[in-house]
């Protein structure tokens, strides 16, 4: 899923000074499993918002909404009303929900309260760590299930490299070497002889060295079907 | 709690206007004598920002 964060409430009462009328918005689904944009959130958000700017003597209204997905244009159009009659939707969203909102109400002001962090998972409470970096070409498969793209701080198709240290990566003590996991997992499956596989250097314009992606399915386009 | 409290300073009504303890039915003295100390932090701390806004208006 992916994984934000909440955006420090004085970064947050910044981008709220200039206007009166303010949409709280959360998201139902990845912002909410993650405890950063959900229904619950949204409350705490607007509640903190309310004494705060009350407290620095400004007048506003905070009000609160959240949709299924707000990453889909139809899910946003159940909070239109709302939407137009406020200022400022403050949303709770990742970027691709702060972004939905501009294009299907391009007239409305949006700001972001929530940092999108990256796409991961929960490996216990309160710790969220990443898996995919949607490179856009998967090769997971000869890597035991471990991704070296996400996983190790270098990217490295074929390690591990000199900074793996006792199972951990030079950055940090605290993040595993993606390429001892890997081994390790080979190692238990029997299939240790994929190491010494060289995967030879890849296409990175799948990734975000391409450029903005797009994915097109022209099974599913309702023009394709007209053509047919 | 600790998220609580550094919300509240994050607000501006100040971490130490909120505390927790458990404390059971058999002690007395302690509910006493953190009631009392609540009550006195409270007295010096005054009344809470958004009560003295209130009054402003």
């Amino acid at each position: 899923m992916i994984i934000g964060e909440q955006k420090p409430l004085e970064e947050i009462k910044n981008l709220v000074t200039e206007y009166e009328r303010i949409l709280v918005l959360g998201c139902g689904t990845c912002v909410t499993v993650c405890f950063a944009g959900g229904e619950k959130e949204v409350g705490i958000l607007a509640s903190s918002l309310r004494m705060a700017t009350r407290i620095d003597g400004q007048e506003k209204v905070f009000d609160e909404a959240t949709v299924q997905r707000q990453c889909e244009w139809e899910f946003l159009d159940a909070v239109e009303e709302e939407i137009r009659s406020h200022d400022l939707v403050l949303s709770m969203a990742c970027g691709i929900g702060v972004q939905a909102i501009v294009e299907r109400f391009p007239e409305a002001r949006v700001a972001p309260a929530i940092n999108t962090t990256f796409l991961g998972l929960p490996e216990e409470h309160g710790l969220w760590t990443e898996r995919c970096a949607a490179c856009g070409e998967c090769i997971l498969h000869l890597t035991a299930g471990i991704c070296p793209i996400a996983r190790c701080a270098k990217s490295m198709l074929n390690g591990p490299c000199g900074g793996s240290q006792g199972g951990r990566c030079e950055i940090d003590p605290e993040v595993p070497c993606a390429w001892q996991l890997i081994y390790d997992r080979l190692k238990a499956q029997g299939r240790l002889d994929q190491m010494l596989e060289i995967t030879p250097a890849r296409d990175w314009s799948t990734g975000r060295d391409g450029g903005p992606r797009r994915l097109v399915r022209e099974d599913l386009r309702i023009q394709s079907q007209d053509h047919e | 709690m600790a998220y609580t409290k550094e919300l509240l300073d994050q607000i501006g009504l100040g971490a130490d206007r909120l505390e927790m303890h458990f404390v059971s039915s058999a002690m007395g003295r302690e509910f006493a004598q953190l009631t009392s100390g609540m009550t006195e932090r409270m007295r010096e701390l005054g009344p809470s920002p958004l009560r003295e806004r209130e009054r402003d208006r």
